[in-house]
C-alpha cells in the first residue's frame, strides 16, 4: 500500500542509546511504586506457602488452592511476544 | 450529533513526558508565507518573550533547541520549583504570575548562567516533522494545561482519575473510594479499554492502583500493534511511551521515546508516527477512531501562557506538602502542554482557542480525558469529581466531513 504525502521522519543519531544515563526521579519514583505493588503478591504467596498440601483434603480444596497457584505462576509467565 | 461522533469506535490517547507547548509548537507561531503569519490562529512565540537570568540579564526564546544533551540536568518540574517558574518569586503577599521564573530555577540546578538559558529553547518546526505536521494537519489545542504545576505521578492521575486525591507530587498514592480509574467503569459497564506499555522493561507508571488491582486491562506496545491491525483494538486506549533505554531481548538498541528530558526527542517523534501510522494504515480503524496526543506536564521548560484557574476538585495539599509553605486547593493549573487531536472528521488546520480569545477560548487540562472517556462511551454515569465534570470534552471538533486519503500525512519510518 502506497499512501501520499508521505513524510520522512528522520532517526536519531548513532550513539544516542545510552543506557548508563543516570537514572532521574521519574524512573526511581517507578522502581519505588513497582516495589510497593509488589507487596501485595508476597502476601498472596506467602498465603498459599504457609498452606500445608497435605492439609487439603477434598477435591475442592485442592482445586482451589491449584487454581490461585496456577493464577499467580502464568502470571509471571513471560508475556507471549513481549521483548 | 456529527457525522464523524457518530461513526467513532475509538479512543487512543498517547501521553508523551515532560515538554512545554511553547518548546515544541511554539515555533509555528514564528512561520511565515509572504510577510503574513502562516498559522495566525496558534498562540505560539513572537520571538521577544523573555525571561531574567540570576545576572539580571534579559534572556530571549531561543529557537536552537537540541534532541538530546541540552536540557542535562533535567529541568525542575516538581511543585515549589514550577512555583517559582510561573511567579518568578518566592511565595508570598501581592505575587502575580507572570512565567518569568524559569531561568532562575533552571540555575538552581545548573549553577551556570549560560546553561540556564537553556531552558528557553524551542524547536523550529522543521525540527519536529511528526508533531507540527499533526498539529497543523489536524487540531491543536492552545490552551491544554496540566492538571497540577507539578510532576509525573500526580498529573497523569488526573488523566486516569480526574484526580490525584491531593497529591501534588511523585509519592505512592491510593485511589480513594468511590472514584475509580476511567478504565475500570469501562469494565464495569461492559464496555472495553486498556492500557497499552512498550515494554515490560518499560512497563507503566500508573501502577500502585491500576496494576496491582488490575493487571487484566494491560498490554503491550506489539499488541497496540496487532490490535490496529486485526480490528481488536478497544473503545478506550491509552498508550505509554517507552521510559527508558534499555537493551532489547535480541540484545538490540531500545531508546526511551517518552521525550523526557534528557530522552532523544526524535525517538518520540518516530514513536507518535508509529501510532499515528497504525491507525491510519487500517482504513475501518482510521474512520472509526480519534488520537489525542499530549504531554503529561510541561518539565520545567519555558511556556509564555500564564495558566488560568480551574474548578477545586474538593482536595488540597498543605503548605509541607506542597513544599512552598502555602496551602494548594487545585484551583490552578499547571504550565501549557501540547495537545493534538487527529481524526480524518477534523479539518485541516483547526485551532481550538485558549486563554488569548477571552470570548471563544475554551481550557482543556487531564481531568478532560476520563471526563470525555465517561460522557462519550458511559454517558456521563459514575461518580467522579466535579473537577472532571466540569472539564471541557473534545470529542465536538469532529465534523461531518470525512477527509480523503490524498489529504492526511503518512508517515515514512
Amino acid at each position: 500500500m502506497t499512501f501520499p504525502n508521505a513524510i520522512d521522519v528522520p532517526k536519531p543519531q548513532a550513539g544516542s542509546f545510552n543506557p548508563k544515563r543516570p537514572a532521574g526521579l521519574l524512573l526511581q519514583s517507578q522502581a519505588l511504586h513497582m516495589r510497593e505493588a509488589l507487596i501485595k503478591h508476597l502476601e498472596e504467596l506467602a498465603k498459599l506457602i504457609a498452606v500445608d498440601p497435605k492439609s487439603l483434603k477434598t477435591e475442592s480444596d485442592v482445586s482451589a488452592y491449584i487454581h490461585r497457584a496456577t493464577a499467580i505462576l502464568h502470571r509471571h509467565a513471560p508475556t507471549p511476544g513481549g521483548k | 450529533m456529527s457525522v464523524g461522533l457518530s461513526n467513532l469506535k475509538h479512543l487512543v490517547v498517547l501521553m508523551m513526558e515532560n515538554r512545554s507547548f511553547d518548546h515544541m509548537l511554539g515555533g509555528l507561531g514564528l512561520v511565515t508565507t509572504n510577510g503574513k503569519k502562516t498559522y495566525p490562529g496558534i498562540n505560539g512565540l513572537t520571538g521577544n518573550e523573555s525571561n531574567p537570568d540570576t545576572n539580571g540579564n534579559t534572556v530571549k526564546v531561543q529557537g536552537n533547541a537540541m534532541f538530546q544533551s541540552q536540557l542535562d540536568p533535567d529541568p525542575d518540574h516538581h511543585f515549589p520549583g514550577v512555583d517559582l517558574q510561573i511567579f518568578g518569586a518566592a511565595p508570598g503577599p501581592g505575587r502575580v504570575a507572570n512565567m518569568q521564573g524559569f531561568v532562575k530555577d533552571y540555575f538552581t540546578q545548573t549553577n551556570d548562567v549560560q546553561k540556564s538559558h537553556n531552558i528557553m529553547s524551542y524547536f523550529t518546526p522543521d525540527k519536529l516533522p511528526v508533531l507540527t505536521t499533526l498539529a497543523t494537519q489536524f487540531a491543536v489545542f492552545n490552551g491544554w494545561f496540566s492538571s497540577i504545576p507539578g510532576p509525573t505521578i500526580c498529573n497523569r492521575a488526573f488523566a486516569h482519575y480526574g484526580t490525584s486525591f491531593g497529591q501534588v507530587g511523585m509519592d505512592i498514592f491510593y485511589a480513594l473510594d468511590p472514584i475509580s480509574s476511567s478504565y475500570e467503569r469501562m469494565v464495569q459497564a461492559g464496555h472495553t479499554a486498556k492500557i497499552y506499555y512498550y515494554d515490560q522493561p518499560s512497563s507503566t507508571m500508573e501502577i500502585v492502583n491500576i496494576l496491582k488491582n488490575q493487571p487484566q486491562i494491560f498490554a503491550t506496545y506489539d499488541q497496540f500493534i496487532a490490535d490496529c491491525k486485526n480490528n481488536t483494538l478497544p473503545e478506550y486506549s491509552f498508550v505509554e511511551p517507552c521510559y527508558n533505554d534499555h537493551q532489547g531481548a535480541g540484545g538490540g538498541e531500545v531508546l526511551a521515546s517518552d521525550q523526557h528530558p534528557d530522552h532523544n526527542v526524535q525517538q518520540g517523534e518516530r514513536f507518535i508516527a508509529a501510532i499515528y501510522n497504525a491507525i491510519r494504515t487500517n482504513p475501518v480503524l482510521w474512520s472509526s477512531t480519534a488520537l489525542l496526543i499530549v504531554y503529561d506536564e510541561h518539565g520545567g521548560i519555558y511556556d509564555h501562557v500564564v495558566p488560568p484557574p480551574c474548578m477545586p476538585d474538593g482536595y488540597s495539599a498543605s503548605g509541607a506538602n506542597a513544599g512552598t509553605g502555602e496551602v494548594f486547593n487545585f484551583d490552578r493549573l499547571g504550565v501549557r502542554v501540547p495537545a493534538v487531536l487527529v481524526s480524518p472528521y477534523i479539518a485541516k488546520g483547526t485551532v481550538v482557542p485558549g486563554t488569548e480569545d477571552p470570548a471563544n477560548g475554551r481550557i482543556f487540562e487531564h481531568a478532560s480525558i476520563p471526563g470525555t472517556v465517561t460522557d462519550f462511551f458511559l454517558n456521563g454515569d459514575a461518580k467522579r469529581t466535579v473537577r472532571e465534570q466540569k472539564a471541557s470534552t473534545f470529542l465536538d471538533l469532529l465534523s461531518d466531513q470525512m477527509r480523503t486519503d490524498t489529504d492526511v500525512p503518512y508517515f515514512n519510518l
